[in-house]
């Protein structure tokens, strides 16, 4: 019973630390509705910040606070004024996949300048412990805590007693309204950014104190918990990120209890999703708020897409299709095989992201599915790989749409947060359904691609084997899209109610998008299972995800060629700057940001 | 006659000479190239760290080649590629490698998603993977090409058992560990291991990379109430777990893989760390002069800083490649077939090492038993903690 008390405490004290996180997150989310991702690179730079001042200029604890807390708000008053402001009339998606960029961009400068081995940040609150069950307690715990209750209470306060929360409540209500009523919304703006940048550097600060360990990897991690932590609790609503946090601890260390600690994110992100299908608006949103997308199809920059003539179209293919013949360097086949491989990913995503509206951050869950079925249908019972990566798409088509369509009736940021949940949890399901498999030792000796009887290992077959079978869906997507039950999807995407209005079946119609997109990411990943022979559960990851968004996003939603072109670029451009080596993250953020700067419909624009 | 003769002569010479002069500038030319190996390892991404201590041993090694005259009489240099050892990235630098004629042997990648999934390009190009941190039991089955000096865990683990079981008579055990191929297929051999030595494994306990929080997985371990507790851990999850194990108020022995050998255990762990047993493939107070040419070598290419495994691991993938070039110089069938020949290479961590030819990994792995004393590792003098 007594380790009870101690499950009890010990979430209670790792919730804490998500709050720090997830305080700053709800902050932001309240005012611009945005989710932050370049929250986690914020805690990292205070982490480091504090490193520098701790370590080497020996600062006692309130100046190495305030040190970081000013040079941390500094930051984020950067990132606002620079990064963000000039999308303020630009879509929705362009100012989430800034942040994405930002991200990538602080945590590459971080790792740049101080290398990306583990630094040890010394705790500089004296090592007493109190003895609290079974387990004992220290200052730092104290003083975590003490921070995570104390900015979530003032900020309440501040939101509701004082006039610049008023406005920044008003301009969280309708930017438009308030600005109208002579707030000035930037300065709203700044004064959030700066706030819950201070937060995300002394959280970075205490929790880097707390394990004495900081690393440059740190910052994705701690964005994921902050994000679902603040989603439980309601997004936007600081008391509630709090209790979201000290939740989603709680509910981490019983889960750890019960079932083990491998288990452990596993339960993290089940909770996220039962909370968003049981209280799609988090346990703790206020009845009165407004829905959090009054409409669809948000995300949706509106312009005319480009046109191609078909000639051109025709002619790259034929160049492409002769580019074995040509002397091109096996190196470069793999690289357009790598991107044939994402294209049939992306094509997918275009699909449900663009043309009915369904962000989708977690789709390389759909690749894994798809990979394994394939791998296991030709190992376990020899199935011919051609067969078994037809087995994968369908797999995939089902599986994943069976697991994604408890959030057909989510709106905007939440898809994309429940995709993202499910996305960790197919992960951390195969990491852990050791008898099916093979949990983290993985799958491996997977048998080569073949063809009716002939194997396919050169480089040349492979390529031409999978040009053919993106081609193929390309047109079969392209044929869908100009048929009826494409512009059904499309008019889902552009007002959902509308749509109901008509008669069409929202959750039937977003199931056939993700049934023919799951089939699409699936055949992906099952031929790349057989390319590559090896798989375990870190192949298809998180990253993944994120650039098969990139990659859509930069060719325009929901168009087909678009998909193919930025799967082109985006898999093109890393390997042209291979030479940059460790700059190449760093390039890579840059360039996204400079696109949802200037083109944020995309290279091609929407269809 | 003579008169042709002589003319003939004289031009036949000159044409010699002329002949002569081409070939010495050919193989001048040759000979300035330097003999280039590929590295495909993660320099960016989660995993980058590993990648920058690649670099500094593969760096110390390369300076000692060449000042010793090179390889065959030709420099070694290597070509880094980064991989953030994501498998898309390292089978598109295998295909590059591979049609890169220069290049006569590949070395990494760092985890064994990317080596793997690569490995399939390299046996078929007919180029060396010499998968230096490839634990992997699969890894060296992909094929002949497929070389490692990456210690089998079927080796390592038992030491390590015998260590805590026999020498340090722990009866009952809790091991936690990182829940990857390589934590999980350790884990397996430990627990054989220790149970032949007849100890209980009370609680096993994996953990994702990511993990930072380990106080419940410790009141877990408490409740199994173990005399011991085993980490097969890295340096950095490793010490996290000895502090948050000490902060719960968990007093047992610990034992640790050796993987958790490098002064940033130390730093990292403080206080925490201290009596935590390991067992490690090398040691730099260890007398050897292969040892200590290493780590002087190291502290004064690098400013001081004190050498870790992993530097060690490069330092050494690079010494055994330089010797194995030597043996089959540039041709790369030729390079395969010398790594059943190498024998008694000096290296850090395996003494004089050669191969196991039937598993096509490295074979005699060095292991000391060391325990952290007043901050420091120490030779275990015997006496229980």
């Amino acid at each position: 019973m007594s380790s009870w008390l101690d499950y009890t405490i010990n979430g209670l004290i790792v919730g804490n630390v998500y709050a720090l996180v997830a305080v700053g997150l709800a902050l932001i989310f309240g005012v611009s509705r945005l989710i932050n991702f370049a929250q986690g690179s914020i805690y990292l730079v205070g982490a480091y910040i504090g490193w520098v001042a701790v370590v080497q200029l020996h600062t006692p604890l309130p100046l190495t606070i305030i040190v970081v807390a000013v040079a941390a708000a500094l930051v984020g008053l950067i990132i606002e004024r620079f990064g963000l402001r000039p999308l303020q009339n630009s879509v929705r998606i362009a100012p989430l996949l800034a942040t994405i960029g930002i991200s990538f961009v602080l945590d590459q400068l971080v790792m740049l300048t101080f290398s990306p081995n583990p630094r040890a940040l010394p705790s500089q609150l004296p090592d007493v412990r109190f003895q609290v069950g079974g387990g004992t307690i220290g200052p730092l715990d104290l003083l975590i805590a003490g921070v995570g209750l104390t900015s979530a209470l003032l900020l309440f306060v501040f939101l509701r007693y004082s006039k610049l929360g008023w406005a920044v409540r008003a301009t969280a209500q309708d930017r438009d309204a308030a600005m109208q009523m002579g707030v000035d919304v930037n300065r709203v703006n700044q004064a959030v950014f700066g706030i819950a940048a201070a937060l995300g550097g002394v959280s970075g600060l205490l929790v880097g104190m707390y394990y004495n360990q900081i690393d440059t990897a740190m910052s994705l991690q701690a964005t994921l918990k902050g994000v679902v932590a603040e989603v439980v609790g309601g997004a936007g609503n600081v008391p509630g990120a709090v209790i979201g946090s000290l939740l989603l601890g709680l509910v981490e260390s019983y889960g750890v209890a019960v079932f083990g600690t491998s288990y452990r994110n596993l339960f993290a992100f089940l909770l996220l999703v039962v909370v968003l299908v049981l209280r799609p608006n988090g346990l703790f949103a206020s009845a009165r708020q407004a829905p959090p997308e009054p409409l669809t199809g948000t995300f949706i920059a509106p312009s005319r897409p480009v046109r191609i003539p078909r000639w051109a179209l025709l002619i790259a293919l034929g160049g492409f299709a002769i580019l074995p013949l040509l002397p091109a360097s096996f190196y470069v086949l793999q690289t357009l095989i790598n991107a044939w491989l994402l294209g049939m990913l992306a094509l997918s995503l275009t699909l449900v992201a663009g043309t009915i509206g369904q962000v989708s951050l977690g789709h390389a869950a759909l690749l894994a599915i798809g990979a394994y079925t394939s791998a296991l249908l030709s190992l376990t019972f020899s199935v011919p790989v051609g067969l078994a990566i037809i087995g994968g798409g369908l797999m995939s088509a089902a599986l994943g749409t069976a697991l994604i369509s408890p959030s057909f009736r989510l709106r905007g940021h939440y898809v994309s947060i429940a995709t993202l949940a499910i996305g960790e949890i197919v992960s951390l399901v195969i990491l852990n359904w050791e008898s099916v498999t093979r949990g983290p030792i993985g799958v491996s000796g997977i048998p080569p691609l073949s063809l009716f009887g002939y194997e396919l290992i050169s480089p040349t077959s492979i390529y031409w084997f999978s040009f053919a079978v993106m081609v193929v869906l390309a047109l079969l997507q392209a044929r869908l899209l100009g048929s009826h039950l494409g512009r059904s999807f499309r008019a889902i995407r552009d007002d959902d109610i509308a749509a109901r209005a008509y008669g069409l079946s929202l959750n039937r119609y977003k199931s056939l998008a993700f049934i023919f997109g799951g089939f699409a990411a699936g055949v992906s990943g099952g031929i790349a299972a057989h390319l590559y022979s090896y798989i375990n559960h870190e192949t298809f990851n998180t990253q993944q995800s994120i650039l098969a968004l990139t990659v859509v996003i930069l060719g325009g939603l929901g168009n087909v060629v678009g998909a193919v072109v930025g799967s082109v670029a985006l898999v093109g451009l890393p390997e042209l700057f291979r030479i940059a080596a460790e700059y190449r993250i760093l390039i890579y953020g840059i360039v996204l940001l400079l696109l949802v700067r200037f083109r944020p419909q995309g290279l091609l624009g929407t269809i | 006659m003579s008169n042709i003769d002589r003319r003939t002569l004289v031009k036949g010479s000159l044409a010699a000479m002329m002949a002569g002069a081409a070939m010495s500038r050919g193989a001048l030319a040759q000979s300035s190239e330097p003999i280039l190996l590929g590295v495909s390892g993660p320099l960016t991404g989660p995993n980058a760290q590993y990648g920058t201590q690649w670099k500094q041993g593969f760096d110390l090694a390369l300076d000692e080649i060449q000042a010793a005259g090179g390889v065959n009489g030709r420099k070694l240099a290597y070509s880094f590629e980064d991989s953030q050892s994501d498998p898309r990235q390292s089978v598109a630098i295998a295909q590059k490698f591979v049609s890169d004629p220069r290049i006569v042997m590949e070395l990494g990648d760092f985890s064994s998603t990317a080596s793997m999934a690569a490995s399939p390009i390299y046996q078929r190009g007919g180029l060396v993977q010499f998968g230096f941190t490839n634990s992997h039991p699969d890894f060296t089955k992909g094929g002949d090409f497929m070389w490692s000096t990456s210690v089998s865990q079927a080796d390592e683990q038992p030491l390590l058992a015998q260590y805590a079981v026999r020498r340090l008579g722990l009866k009952k055990l809790a091991v936690l560990h990182l829940n990857t191929d390589w934590g999980r297929t350790s884990r397996d051999y430990f627990v054989k291991a220790a149970k032949e030595y007849g100890a209980e494994v009370a609680v096993t306990e994996g953990y994702i990379a990511e993990e930072r929080d380990f106080r419940s997985t410790l009141v877990r371990v408490r409740d199994a109430n173990p005399d011991g507790l085993i980490l097969i851990s890295y340096y950095s999850d490793g010490a996290l777990i000895a502090r948050q194990a000490r902060q719960v108020g968990l007093k047992q022995m610990i034992c640790a893989a050796s993987s958790v050998y490098s002064p940033k255990f130390i730093e990292l762990g403080g206080e925490a760390v201290e009596d935590v047993h390991l067992g490690t493939r090398y040691f730099p107070e260890d007398p050897r002069p292969e040892v200590q040419k290493f780590i002087t070598g190291f502290k004064k290419k690098y400013n001081g800083l004190e050498p870790d495994a992993f530097n060690a691991y490069a330092y050494d993938a690079m010494n055994m490649a330089a010797a194995i070039v030597k043996i089959g110089g540039t041709d790369r069938r030729a390079i395969r077939d010398a790594f059943t020949k190498v024998r008694d290479v000096s290296s850090v961590i395996f003494g004089s090492a050669a191969f196991d030819v039937e598993s096509r990994r490295v074979r005699g792995a060095m292991n000391a038993e060391l325990v952290v004393r007043k901050g420091q590792f120490a030779l275990w003098d015997g006496k229980p903690t």
